[in-house]
């Protein structure tokens, strides 16, 4: 079983100091984040052979903490969707605690509600993302998957915080000024003022199948039974998140993509009879064919339709300004995160892997934190997770609501 | 008066003072004193000063002259008059006179300039005018698109009229000594040996291509078979080869073959002919040309061609540590490695413990791709270094000894597995501290023969000719087959060597069928491909081919080793610029359909496309080539379907967008070092050296193009 879950397992774990936090957790990574001498391939032939020479931020935050990082689960090529991706496959088979997944699109979100667990996706940029091979930097999240809230709101607590190692981190602290304050996890579980209201999108109830609304609806009816108010929010870019998402995603994938020319590490096509010929033939086999099908989109933006580019990024403010409107009005808002009869794991093209995150986009192309909570939100027998969103750089609010919701 | 009666402004003199001059010319610089106006006036031989004042000048040309301006093209008489005493101007060759001017046509009129043209200040103790344009230093690229005008400049002209004394030396010269001149083709067939060829499509053979020669080796070879006995030729030749700085895509080359001669009659006559030219410019070369071996010039400079003008030889060390303890020295040699150094005398002041090992041994050395590097320097007689605890009294003992090494001596030693890669890197190391030391002595030219090259050299396609397979070996009695016996072949070729560059260089061919085919079997050609290669040449040489040899000296570098001059575009008239693009005339460029049509060169690979016919080249194959990620078998439609719901969005987003602020990322990301670093500027940049090779540079950084190419 643990073959078929890790690609690559720590034959010895360095010892955990006493008395620390997270001692006698188990951690399941992806091979996307460095753990030196670690093989670190990020799911991709761009990157055979590649030995991590450094251990990233998270990584080392989560070694002092205590936590045994067990080893490296499958991924999908480099973190685009979850096609082939292990990570909750190792908490279902109770082989780790907790899994770190990079939430490009929603993937720690969409496999913990699969799988029945927590799945967390932080607030944009509150996490060192030093060490990790990205995609999409600018939507990227470490995603943290647990059985248990409280593992979650541990782990977080210890990975979350300033890292003059990741070079585009802003400094969060007083001097910084009010927009950039670090939530405080601390406190998570400590009795504050309950939910009293939540946010749900009208375009995404309309564009919900009967069943899956309905279920939902059960939930919202629970949730008034408990004192939480629904209000309901237009939000008019909504039907516009996937081809946002894709658009940006796409560009971005290209950039950081065009580093594997297979020049110092990776690998090398044989036989090119120049410089180009080697990039090319070497590109060529280097990726699968959905990766490299989402790099033709960037291509094709990035060289021949630059605009639409900044027009995707244009939607992408109204996006994000209209959840923040949404959540000055509303506790946190609400979606399911799954869809039924859609697998994300066996997904093998661009769009049949967009079609795995219909409703968890939008989190990641604004940047605000979302968690999915298991079983609230149950369509004939298939929990589709219900997964809520809350203010950017208020994480800890968010997770202390999700653990009011999930009591009883 | 017309053009019989010029004179030149350059070469008026005392003697002329008196007469009426009739001169033709460019308006070099003026200088207006309200009723007095004073211009230099330039042609080719010089400039003479020329005065218009009311005193003597009609009035109507007087408020003609207010006219002119920089570079105005004019015809001048007047009157030779000795200037008065004071305003003499010793810039000028024509200093102390000047002429009063009775009449003056403009021939014509100049725009603006670009840049300066003029550099010779109008008045005694002024600093002569500087090059440069309205923005600053004057770039190359400007230099080269304005070349008409770059060439009027007095220090171009003497560089491209001096080229031409070059010549026309080698052609008395040559001729004298009874060598023939005779043209060789242009259009001719594409060889496959040595660098690409430039191809030109035949128009009367569809899709068929003649090639510009890359030198005309096999047709002076011809030619000594033909019975001309010396032939000469100074003929450009073509080479489509990767752009380094120095370097013309077309170039000049002297090319030269004799019959019935050795070796010794090519190193008397290239003597003789370099030592003429070079005096030319005021150099005289010191003779005789000594000679080193191939494999002496590699021992002791580490390349072949060496740059005899300072010492830094190499001094052998393996010996000494045959038993050594020192691990890093004692695996090596283990390994079959050797070890070799030179000593900088009396360079302990400037190469510090800091720069031996923070500069060369930790950046510079690995650099030139050694491991690493050792040093010692010398003090009250004992080694001091990092590493000389490691080595014995009787170790430390040879090295002094061996070195010859004194106090102040800086030892510096490369130890390898490799003994081409010690001498590589110390050849390289041993250039950049003569560079930084200033050991190189200025004006000074050490020209040198490299003789005895191996015949044949290992590649990792097999074994290849050192030379070009005509040259011959040094004996004839080897076996095609036994490698060993092949690598240890020595040729008659010979390189001459000035100041480390390779001036030039030939041998002495095979005139025998047997031999030439024996060299063809070592290296693995078979018959159908030397037929397909060299039949036409090889046919030949059933016809009594005579004894012959002959050299070919790469014209532009010779010259601009004679001028002086950083760049062989200072001395080429037209040159390309670093990039192999002519600014001047926008070449190569793009051609018309129609050309192309005509030369059958639209579908002439079947059924694919030619390159720049690109608004037929399918989406996906553009996109595949800009981003360098090729397609494999079967991926095509769904990359192709991908891209299709790309420029669906795209057209999704744009309807949508409106006029918001585009939002590129969730909050402002910062840009930083990493703590405990901060942005610094490199030595190799403050001294330059990283952007010797440049293409082009922008303040701190190399200018591309594109980043990929």
């Amino acid at each position: 079983m643990q073959e078929t879950i890790f690609s690559y397992m720590d034959p010895a774990p360095p010892c955990a100091p006493e008395n620390s936090i997270l001692k006698g957790l188990t951690v399941a990574i992806q091979p996307n984040l460095s753990v030196r001498g670690w093989p670190t391939q990020a799911g991709s032939r761009a990157l055979e052979g590649f030995i991590a020479i450094e251990d990233a931020t998270v990584v080392e935050r989560l070694r002092q903490a205590g936590a045994t990082i067990k080893g490296a689960t499958y991924m999908s090529e480099l973190g685009l969707g979850l096609t082939g991706d292990t990570g909750a496959d190792a908490l279902k088979n109770n082989e780790a605690d907790i899994v770190i997944i990079t939430d490009n699109m929603g993937e720690s979100r969409v496999s913990a509600c699969a799988a029945g667990v927590f799945g967390f996706k932080p607030s944009y940029g509150i996490v060192s993302r030093f060490g990790l091979i990205g995609l999409i930097p600018s939507m990227e999240c470490f995603g943290i998957l647990a059985k248990k809230l409280a593992d979650v709101s541990m782990v977080i607590g210890v990975i979350a915080g300033n890292d003059s190692r990741d070079l585009s981190m802003p400094d969060f602290g007083p001097e910084s000024g009010p927009e950039l304050k670090l939530p405080d996890f601390s406190r998570v579980f400590e009795a504050k003022k309950p939910a009293r209201s939540c946010g749900v999108i009208r375009e995404c109830l309309e564009i919900m199948e009967k069943e899956e609304l309905s279920a939902f609806e059960a939930t919202i009816s629970k949730l008034a039974k408990r004192g939480i108010q629904t209000i309901e929010i237009g939000l008019e870019d909504f039907n516009m998140v996937r081809t946002v998402h894709n658009i940006i995603g796409a560009v971005e994938a290209s950039s950081s993509a065009g580093k594997y020319d297979s020049v110092r590490y990776g690998h090398r096509a044989a036989g090119g009879k120049n410089w180009n010929e080697m990039y090319i033939n070497s590109r060529a086999e280097s990726f699968g064919v959905s990766i490299k099908s989402y790099l033709f989109q960037g291509s094709y933006f990035q060289n021949e339709n630059y605009n639409a580019f900044v027009d995707a990024a244009r939607i992408r403010g109204r996006l994000s300004a209209g959840l923040d409107q949404a959540l000055e009005n509303a506790d946190f808002l609400m979606l399911p995160t799954i869809r039924k009869a859609i697998d994300p794991f066996t997904a093998d093209t661009v769009n049949e892997i967009y079609d795995s995150f219909p409703w968890t986009l939008i989190a990641n192309i604004t940047g605000h934190p979302a968690i999915t909570l298991p079983k609230m939100v149950v369509c004939k027998d298939m929990d589709i997770g219900m997964q809520i969103i809350g203010p950017r750089f208020k994480d800890a609010n968010m997770l202390s609501i999700a653990a009011q919701l999930s009591i009883g | 008066m017309n053009y019989r009666d010029r004179s030149e402004c350059g070469l008026l003199n005392l003697s002329d003072i008196g007469r009426q001059v009739y001169l033709f010319g460019w308006v070099d610089s003026l200088r207006d004193h309200g009723d007095v106006l004073f211009i230099h006036l330039r042609d080719r031989s010089g400039i003479v000063q020329v005065v218009f004042s009311p005193e003597f000048t009609d009035k109507a040309i007087c408020s003609l002259a207010a006219d002119l301006r920089n570079e105005f093209c004019v015809n001048v008489s007047g009157q030779v008059v000795k200037r008065a005493e004071g305003t003499e101007n010793p810039c000028i060759e024509t200093g102390n006179l000047e002429v009063i001017t009775t009449d003056m046509t403009i021939l014509s009129k100049s725009s603006v300039l670009p840049f300066s043209i003029s550099e010779k200040a109008m008045l005694a103790g002024a600093d002569n005018p500087v090059f440069k344009s309205a923005s600053g230093a004057v770039s190359e690229d400007l230099r080269l698109q304005y070349r008409y005008l770059d060439l009027r400049r007095p220090t171009m002209q003497d560089f491209i009229i001096k080229r031409h004394n070059i010549n026309k030396c080698i052609r008395k010269y040559l001729d004298d000594k009874g060598f023939i001149d005779i043209e060789t083709p242009m259009l001719t067939k594409s060889t496959p040996e040595g660098a690409r060829d430039y191809l030109v499509p035949s128009r009367h053979f569809p899709k068929r291509f003649y090639a510009l020669p890359q030198s005309p080796q096999l047709f002076k070879q011809l030619l000594m078979i033909s019975g001309f006995e010396k032939y000469y030729q100074i003929t450009r030749c073509f080479r489509d080869e990767d752009l380094r700085p120095n370097r013309q895509p077309e170039f000049t080359q002297l090319d030269i073959e004799a019959s019935f001669i050795d070796e010794t009659f090519i190193y008397e006559l290239i003597e003789e002919l370099l030592v003429r030219i070079f005096e030319i410019n005021g150099i005289t070369l010191p003779r005789p040309f000594p000679y080193i071996t191939w494999q002496e010039a590699i021992e002791s400079t580490g390349t072949d061609r060496p740059d005899l003008r300072f010492g830094l030889r190499f001094i052998e060390a393996t010996d000494i540590f045959t038993n050594t303890d020192y691990t890093i020295f004692k695996q090596i040699l283990q390994r079959g490695g050797h070890i070799k150094g030179i000593n900088v005398k009396g360079a302990s002041n400037q190469l510090s413990k800091n720069i031996l090992q923070n500069e060369y041994a930790k950046e510079i050395v690995p650099g030139f791709g050694a491991k690493g590097m050792t040093w010692m320097r010398i003090n009250n007689g004992k080694l001091d270094s990092n590493i000389v605890q490691f080595f014995s009294e009787d170790e430390k003992r040879l090295i002094i000894k061996r070195f010859g090494a004194g106090d102040g001596d800086v030892i510096l030693m490369i130890a390898d597995p490799s003994r081409s890669l010690v001498n590589n890197v110390l050849g390289q190391l041993r250039l950049h501290v003569a560079n930084r030391l200033g050991m190189i002595p200025m004006d000074s030219y050490c020209p040198v023969w490299v003789t005895d090259f191996p015949l044949f050299e290992m590649t990792e396609s097999g074994i290849t000719s050192s030379h070009h397979p005509f040259t011959a070996p040094d004996r004839t009695d080897f076996d095609p087959k036994d490698m060993e016996a092949l690598l240890s072949l020595k040729s008659r070729a010979y390189d001459i060597v000035v100041n480390g560059e390779e001036l030039g260089g030939g041998s002495i061919r095979i005139h025998e069928k047997k031999l030439q085919h024996k060299i063809f079997q070592a290296l693995a050609l078979s018959e159908k491909e030397v037929e397909e290669k060299f039949g036409f040449f090889l046919n030949a040489f059933d016809y009594g081919p005579p004894p012959h040899g002959g050299l070919a000296l790469g014209m532009d570098r010779v010259i601009a080793m004679i001028l002086k001059t950083p760049s062989i575009r200072e001395i080429t008239a037209f040159p390309k610029n670093r990039s192999a693009f002519c600014p001047l005339t926008q070449a190569p460029s793009s051609v018309d359909y129609e050309q192309l049509a005509e030369l059958g060169m639209l579908d002439i690979k079947g059924k694919e496309e030619l390159s720049g016919v690109s608004q037929q080249k399918e989406q996906i194959d553009n996109l595949s080539w800009l981003s360098r990620i090729g397609i494999l078998e079967g991926e095509r439609p769904e990359i192709k379907a991908a891209v299709a719901d790309a420029v669906k969005m795209a057209g999704h987003v744009n309807e949508k967008a409106g006029s918001s602020e585009p939002m590129f990322s969730v909050f402002a990301l910062k840009n930083r070092f990493r703590d405990g670093t901060s942005p610094k500027i490199c030595n190799m940049v403050k001294n330059r050296n990283l952007f010797k090779n440049a293409p082009a540079v922008k303040g701190d950084f190399f200018k591309v193009d594109t980043i990929l190419e």
